[in-house]
């Protein structure tokens, strides 16, 4: 009989979800199906807005930048989204035995830090981060998070010639010291998977608090903890998905964010046209131009670059940068760090510039819709999407782009 | 066939490791192979998939104490 017949069904099962990486497809698909969901109960999946109410929350401790007021982490949905996003995956990256506390090389940290500050600007500014602005913005028919998608691509084209060039010419700055603690020893470390039902006992009660009061920040915190869970398993990142073709001219980070897409796209669509979710006060028309930043065109072109320029140095992404942090990565921590830390500063201080120097010509909300129609809009994205599937597949069978 | 190279990419994540992997395989002959240290998981799946399209033979994963990987890649 073969070890895998005399196994028990449930085990099998977990070997399945834990035992290896899943494809980045499959979580592309299964993120974005609960984004659908996001969508369906209040609003899509961002991080950054959740990035900076952490911040805002931080500098209010010191009577900082809090004229307004400033709502509570515990009561602000995408604040609690961020920290579920860490747990969710500090949980799946324990049930695999795959949690370590990883601590980098000195210059590695420093780049985590540069990147999370240059990702926090480029977040504030376009409005959005790679999940808002990118990875819900184009499905929710946005002509802004298009033209935040083309700043993302040169942003993150520029940064990797940075990093080539870094390799080249100072590879010491990504050597030396680094130290790793609390991983599970080979065929060991069970510990991680009792810890890792903990923190998941942890998540449903906290789910299960808001359930009487506040139904929606219950189910934010079951998805958004799933959300970081999977994003783990199957290492769903937007910056690889830009960056790989023009590298390693891998094609699977790239296919797997066109699946997640691909599938918002239509679920948005249908939300948008039947107007789900458009109750009380909130009109059809709010409910159309939910996630339609008002960034049309130098906004998001802008953000975007910064924001790519950022997340490439940083080596992750909003979501990737969550997601490893909760499997451990400290270089990731300190991107978390400066996102927390230069969001409010840069809302504060350089976003009014930004925006009095803009005409409102270049900052408004482009909903594409409105000059295409719904057919129009759902066939030209859906084209891009082919045109860049198309793109990565050649690619990578050719090699044309890519660095090695 | 013994190891021409060896790259401790230990503490480092996602692209560092196989940056480095892909520089130091451009410096080797064919035939010949590198061993490389590392920490980071995504490194598990990256590498042999990287191996797979480069026609580079992904020859051996060993997972150590310390939450350390081997991993051994030969210059097609």
């Amino acid at each position: 009989m073969s070890e895998s017949k005399e196994k028990n069904p449930l085990v099998q099962l977990f070997d399945t979800f834990f035992g290896k990486h899943w494809p980045v497809w499959v979580g592309g698909i299964v993120l974005g199906l609960l984004n659908i969901l996001l969508f369906a109960i209040k609003s899509p999946w961002g991080a950054s807005g959740g990035i900076t109410n952490w911040g805002d929350n931080f500098y209010s401790l010191f009577g900082l930048f809090s004229e307004k007021g400033v709502t509570a982490i515990s009561e602000n949905n995408y604040g609690m989204l961020v920290l579920l996003i860490v747990l969710g995956s500090f949980a799946g990256a324990l049930f695999s035995k795959e949690f370590a506390i990883r601590i980098p090389p000195k210059g590695e940290m420093i780049k985590g830090f540069l990147g999370g500050s240059l990702m926090a600007i480029g977040a504030t500014v376009g409005i959005g981060c790679s999940i808002g602005s990118f990875f819900s913005g184009v499905p929710a028919l946005s002509g802004g998070a298009i033209v935040f998608a083309i700043g993302l691509f040169i942003g993150v084209i520029v940064s990797l010639k940075y990093l080539l060039w870094e390799m080249e010419k100072f590879p010491g700055w990504s050597s030396g010291k680094s130290y790793n603690f609390l991983a599970a020893k080979p065929n060991k470390g069970n510990w991680q998977i009792i810890i890792g039902v903990i923190v998941l006992i942890a998540i449903l009660l906290l789910s299960y608090s808001y359930s009487k009061d506040n139904m929606v920040m219950s189910w934010f915190i079951i998805i958004s903890g799933l959300m970081g869970l999977i994003s783990q398993r199957s290492r769903f990142c937007i910056v690889k998905s830009f960056r790989d073709p023009f590298m390693s001219g891998e094609s699977e980070g790239a296919v797997g964010v066109i699946a997640g897409l691909a599938v918002s796209l239509i679920g948005f669509t249908v939300i948008k046209i039947f107007g789900i979710g458009a109750i009380g006060e909130l009109s059809l028309r709010a409910r159309e131009l939910t996630w339609v930043f008002p960034h049309f065109w130098a906004k998001a072109a802008a953000g975007g670059f910064i924001f790519g320029l950022g997340m490439t140095i940083a080596g992750g992404c909003a979501v990737g940068t969550l997601w490893r942090m909760g499997e451990g990565q400290i270089k990731l921590w300190f991107s978390g760090l400066a996102m927390v830390l230069i969001s409010p500063l840069s809302n504060k201080f350089l976003v009014p510039v930004v925006d009095n120097i803009l005409p409102q010509s270049a900052k408004f909300r482009n909903y594409l819709p409105d000059y295409l129609g719904y057919d129009g809009a759902f066939a030209l994205v859906l084209g891009i999407l082919l045109l860049w599937y198309w793109f990565v597949k050649w690619n990578e069978r050719t090699g044309r782009f890519s660095a090695f | 066939m013994e190891l021409k190279m060896t790259l401790d990419c230990k503490g480092l994540s996602c692209p560092m490791p196989m940056m480095k992997v892909a520089k130091a395989m451009k410096d080797l002959k064919s035939g010949e192979m590198l061993e490389m240290f590392g920490t980071d998981p995504g490194t598990k799946t990256d590498l042999p998939n990287w191996c797979t399209k480069t026609g580079n033979e992904f020859m051996e994963m060993t997972d150590l104490d310390g939450g350390v990987t081997r991993m051994v890649v030969k210059k097609s």
